[in-house]
């Protein structure tokens, strides 16, 4: 038995760490190369429809059921005889999750280069339009065609965490995730004090300056895109895995490119522990919110939600006009270390000389 | 008898018309595209429900009240968030992310101001279509005749107030030239907040005289966005009479467009709508960035060449 406080930490921990995935991913993406990329969704909901549409017609197929039946209208029998073989295969249901995550990041760079292509050469308002309709465009697809991920009715998703059992699996599922996030979050500091990140950072603050120096703007925004969408896929992939089906309509731009943004914005662009900061005071209000829903909604004449959207956006204005470099704001960069830079002198000296 | 599915591109054009033009006046003036917009008229939707359903009268009333608070409701997005921000040097990116906000504040009141009317009226304030309150003028619906009539209307009247008034002119130099402008006695200031309220005025009167042909919905501002910007960016986003005619453009194509692919292919196609826009718009940004005015000022300068 696990106590229902535990349940929640444990479930808040998922989530969180889902999107701290997504928002360093814009991260990469706005605070350090200054791309407003509206369509986070995109990338998002392409890694969550990839893991609706693919890894469970992958094992079926296999496993031989698609001779049985038909993976989207009996999608519940295909899961069940699919639940049963991962359940007692360990090994099977972890080889699945990561070769999907990784097939995800694939597909989220695709949908990241395919969506910014017809912009990437114009003023960044062009790109957030286009990636925003982009997004939008995504979505209606998902709805629409059926044969992808069940459109209205949606569809459910091999679960890779089951073979633990019972109560173990939410755990199960949110260390993974965690343990995922650090990764992400490990790779996005190393980005940001590479070489690359100082690019990045000097594309942003001028452009011109940077093209000067032989930098090929549109190359690095077209690459910084296709990582911060491959990062974004891997959230919206480990969300499918984590709530175990995949509805077009769950994913929406308020979530999912609106919230990256107030996590981004109030936490501190350009500066990864903000990101983290945001996040985590973010997603934590969320939950005690809707913990906390049944005390509040007898007082009110409509559905607490509203309420917690009006309060975001009234946030997110309130820090873009009295703090707009968020609560940790970004750090110089950082330089080398002064061992590495004498070490440099000396060689240089020795070439002079 | 005029075919439905012109009916039907005609309404939806000329509204069109009307946002995309609202749209590209404002990002004339701050240079920011504004993502609230289509909630400036997705607000003003529930000022014809409320008229035709609560208080039982005419719904083009609609029409003036819409033009006032879609002005208010875009004023004060420049004037208590923008300017602060203008006048602190933010990049327009900021801008973006600020209009963003505030679409997602008005699109909460939107969904309070529905769940309220809904509780308190009992009337369904989700999905909803006041087809059946319009008049019937010469055995056509009557927004078949508002619609064009007002779209006419406002962008002869925008032609007549840029060219042929103090104020117009004023407004024109100081998007031209805001530091000149300010140095001759303009107040720059003044000009944008007009262009900000003409601009969700007409989103007003757009979101008023949807809900009299088309299903209506809080998130309906989301929807139309898609349309408008392409129509906007079709339009070359600096010149109002572009971001008029690629809203008509834009509206036939996703209209009739629709309706052919739906006979010709198979009416499966047709919840595929919103692709239309964008693939024009896609095909815009590629191949003529400057839109439909840049190619034609191209062609203009050539041909007075020879």
């Amino acid at each position: 038995m696990i106590p229902l406080a535990l349940t929640f930490i444990i479930d808040l921990l998922a989530l969180l760490g889902i999107f701290i995935i997504i928002s360093l991913s814009l991260n990469i993406e706005f605070g350090y190369a200054g791309i407003p990329n509206f369509g986070k969704l995109l990338a998002v909901a392409g890694g969550a429809f990839f893991i609706g549409a693919v890894p469970g017609r992958v094992l079926a197929y296999i496993y031989g059921l698609l001779k049985k039946y038909d993976y989207i209208d009996n999608n519940v029998e295909v899961m069940y005889a699919l639940g049963k073989i991962l359940g007692t295969n360990p090994f099977m249901s972890m080889a699945m999750l990561v070769v999907s995550l990784i097939l995800a990041a694939a597909v989220g760079a695709i949908l990241g280069f395919i969506a910014s292509y017809p912009a990437i050469r114009l003023r960044e308002d062009y790109l957030a339009i286009t990636l925003l309709a982009m997004a939008e465009i995504l979505r209606t697809i998902g709805y629409n065609y059926k044969d992808l991920i069940g459109g209205t009715v949606g569809i459910s998703v091999p679960d890779p965490f089951r073979w633990i059992g019972g109560e173990l699996r939410l755990a199960l599922a949110a260390s993974v995730i965690m343990a995922v996030a650090i990764i992400i979050f490990i790779y996005v500091e190393l980005l940001s004090r590479s070489p690359i990140g100082r690019t990045l950072r000097a594309m942003r603050d001028n452009e011109v300056v940077a093209e000067a120096y032989g930098k090929d703007i549109v190359k690095l925004r077209m690459k910084t895109l296709m990582i911060g969408s491959a990062i974004g896929a891997i959230g919206g992939a480990l969300y499918a895995f984590l709530s175990g089906s995949v509805t077009a309509l769950g994913y929406d731009r308020v979530v999912y490119t609106f919230w990256p943004w107030v996590m981004v914005v109030i936490g501190g662009a350009a500066n990864n522990f903000g990101v983290l900061l945001g996040a985590t005071l973010f997603v934590t209000l969320r939950k005690l919110i809707i913990f906390y829903k049944s005390n509040l909604q007898p007082f009110l004449p409509f559905d607490v939600v509203w309420l917690e959207y009006l309060l975001l956006g009234t946030a997110l204005l309130i820090v873009l006009i009295y703090r707009p470099e968020g609560i940790i704001p970004e750090k110089p960069t950082h330089t080398l270390g002064k061992k590495r830079l004498e070490k440099i002198k000396e060689l240089v000296e020795a070439k002079e000389v | 008898m005029i075919p439905p599915m012109i009916r039907d591109a005609t309404i939806f054009s000329c509204l069109l018309a009307l946002l995309s033009t609202g749209l590209t006046l404002t990002y004339m003036t701050t240079k920011v595209p504004n993502f609230a917009h289509g909630s400036f008229a997705a607000m003003t939707t529930y000022i014809t429900l409320i008229l035709v359903k609560i208080l039982k009268v005419n719904p083009y009333f609609s029409v003036g009240l819409g033009f006032i608070l879609g002005g208010v409701i875009a004023l004060i997005l420049y004037q208590v968030i923008l300017k602060p921000l203008l006048d602190r040097g933010a990049s327009y990116i900021v801008l973006m992310i600020a209009t963003i906000g505030y679409d997602m504040i008005l699109y909460s009141l939107i969904n309070i101001l529905a769940d309220y009317l809904n509780r308190t009226y009992k009337i369904s304030t989700r999905l909803y279509i006041l087809k059946s309150y319009d008049f019937r003028v010469f055995h056509q619906p009557c927004i078949f005749i508002v619609a064009p009539v007002m779209a006419v209307l406002v962008i002869v009247s925008l032609y007549f107030l840029l060219t042929r008034t103090r104020f117009g002119i004023a407004m024109r130099a100081a998007i031209e030239n805001p530091a000149l402008a300010g140095v001759v006695g303009i107040n720059v200031n003044l000009t944008y907040a007009a262009s900000w309220f003409i601009a969700g005025g007409l989103a007003g009167v757009a979101g008023a005289l949807l809900p009299l042909w088309l299903m209506c919905n809080p998130d309906i501002g989301g929807r139309l966005i898609v349309s408008v910007f392409a129509a906007s960016i079709v339009g070359g986003l600096t010149n109002i009479y572009g971001a008029f005619l690629g809203g008509i453009l834009i509206g036939m194509a996703e209209v009739l467009g629709t309706g052919y692919l739906s006979l010709t292919v198979g009416t499966w196609i047709a919840p595929y709508r919103p692709i239309i826009p964008l693939v024009i718009m896609a095909v815009t940004l590629l191949f003529a960035p400057t839109g439909l005015t840049g190619i034609g000022l191209r062609f203009l300068r050539r041909s007075g060449k020879r």
